[in-house]
């Protein structure tokens, strides 16, 4: 799991735990359970919730480390000035993701699905929270991976056609060459999160 | 939101770089956007358009939010239209903060002898650890870090302008500052030089011959004055960057022709 510290935004924000599961074999109860969860009456509710906060993401719409840090840094820039799109900052994750302005689109694309065999299970707040890492083994199983891995686990051709991308230049000028075509779609893919709050 | 005179945090442990020629609106800063428990923080390049005192809060607002918008749009067209310019990192458009890929190299203006320019050059000095660099001449720079020769580096400016003006994005302020050489790491090919285009504050979407005639001539303008005896590399841009934008080259080469007669701006009398 990887820690990432943000010391200027406020202390409940201040922390980014992120850690990449693959052989993932409980995605689709898993799926079945936060939908659950968002329906349950308090206090069962309330715990439930609490035990699944995490924003749930699919490793194969993410091109590297970078891309969903940038995310993340969206996410937390938007809950600190109160400019939140979607319910939590954790959605709000997914949301800057997405090429569209669809939450639950953004939702389906990339969170969690019946077939995911990886998963990014992120989790912003404070840098009091304690067993951050038991917590997210107790409702994920598979087996915990360095962030690393993410570029060899990326479905290049579908990031290409949700980002719309297979008729620009850009691409066009790197095909044949595997790595550099990788490298220039990371380059734009990352551009569109950040630039995500401004667009449309 | 920040009350006005007060920065936004993430600036208090920013590296000033320097106030260029826009030093009345914005400041550039080298900065880390986060700290990682596993891997090395790589910095950004930030942009700060700091509070107008001057102005009405309300339109201060309004103005450096459509102005960060219309940056980061056009350096995304750029990016999809494989322009290489610097990707973007963050995007705070009521703070007024642009964050971009850092790139480590140096200004072609430099490279090519130009000297730093105005109160950039103690800024540049202070950052970079090669500041005897005015004692070599010119070219064994660009030829002993880069390995290119002036006329290389002349059709790579000349094809990233053509690949920018096909994309009908007219870049505003073309001056050999506002590009950068560097070597490019990718993991496994191996390293070579690119060059960046930056600094798309000025920039705009047109796809008239006369908009691109004009950013040609100003780029000419700036040849001309910063880098002496520059006319026979300018052509060599010029060569390149018609055989870029292909057939709209005949009548951009004709309007440049006229614009050079009159100047940059369009007579506004008749």
């Amino acid at each position: 799991m990887e820690v990432i510290s943000y010391p200027y935004f406020p202390a409940h924000l201040s922390r980014a735990y992120i850690a990449l599961y693959t052989s993932v074999t409980d995605a689709g109860s898993l799926r079945s359970r936060i939908i659950n969860a968002a329906t349950l009456a308090s206090p069962e509710g309330d715990q439930e919730r609490e035990l699944l906060n995490f924003a749930f993401v699919d490793p194969r719409l993410i091109t590297s480390a970078l891309h969903v840090e940038t995310a993340v840094y969206q996410a937390i820039l938007a809950a600190a000035q109160g400019s939140l799109r979607t319910k939590t900052v954790h959605s709000e994750v997914l949301w800057a993701l997405n090429p569209g302005n669809n939450i639950s689109e953004a939702i389906r694309r990339y969170g969690v699905s019946d077939g995911c065999t990886s998963l990014l299970v992120i989790r912003i707040d404070s840098s009091e929270l304690q067993d951050v890492e038991a917590k997210m083994g107790s409702v994920v199983s598979g087996q915990l991976v360095p962030l690393t891995q993410l570029g060899t686990l990326t479905d290049w051709a579908a990031v290409k056609k949700y980002h719309k991308l297979n008729q620009e230049a850009a691409i066009k000028a790197a095909s044949g060459d595997i790595q550099k075509e990788h490298d220039v779609v990371d380059n734009i893919v990352v551009s569109s999160v950040a630039i995500k709050s401004v667009m449309g | 939101m920040t009350t006005a005179g007060s920065s936004p945090a993430i600036l208090t442990d920013a590296t000033h770089i320097s106030q260029g020629a826009e030093a009345a609106s914005l400041k550039v800063y080298k900065a880390l956007l986060h700290q990682s428990s596993n891997s090395e923080s790589t910095p950004v390049f930030l942009k700060y358009r700091f509070n107008k005192q001057y102005r009405h809060p309300t339109l201060d607002t309004s103005l450096t939010r459509s102005r960060i918008a219309g940056e980061a749009r056009t350096v995304l067209k750029c990016l999809r239209s494989g322009v290489h310019v610097p990707g973007l990192r963050l995007v705070d458009a009521s703070e007024g903060i642009l964050g971009f890929e850092w790139i480590e190299g140096k200004s072609v203006r430099m490279l090519l002898g130009g000297g730093a320019e105005g109160e950039e050059e103690i800024e540049y000095s202070e950052n970079l650890p090669e500041d005897e660099i005015s004692d070599e001449t010119p070219e064994s720079e660009l030829e002993s870090a880069y390995r290119i020769t002036p006329d290389a580096l002349m059709s790579m400016i000349g094809s990233e302008i053509g690949k920018m003006h096909l994309a009908d994005v007219i870049h505003g302020d073309l001056t050999t500052s506002n590009m950068m050489l560097h070597w490019t790491s990718s993991a496994n090919s191996s390293p070579s030089v690119e060059l960046v285009l930056v600094d798309f504050g000025l920039a705009y979407t047109s796809s008239l011959v006369e908009d691109k005639a004009v950013d040609l001539y100003v780029l000419e303008r700036a040849f001309n004055s910063t880098h002496p005896d520059s006319e026979p590399l300018f052509a060599i841009v010029l060569e390149v960057y018609g055989k870029r934008v292909g057939k709209e080259w005949t009548s951009i080469k004709r309007r440049l022709d006229d614009v050079r007669l009159r100047g940059r701006k369009r007579s506004m009398v008749g």
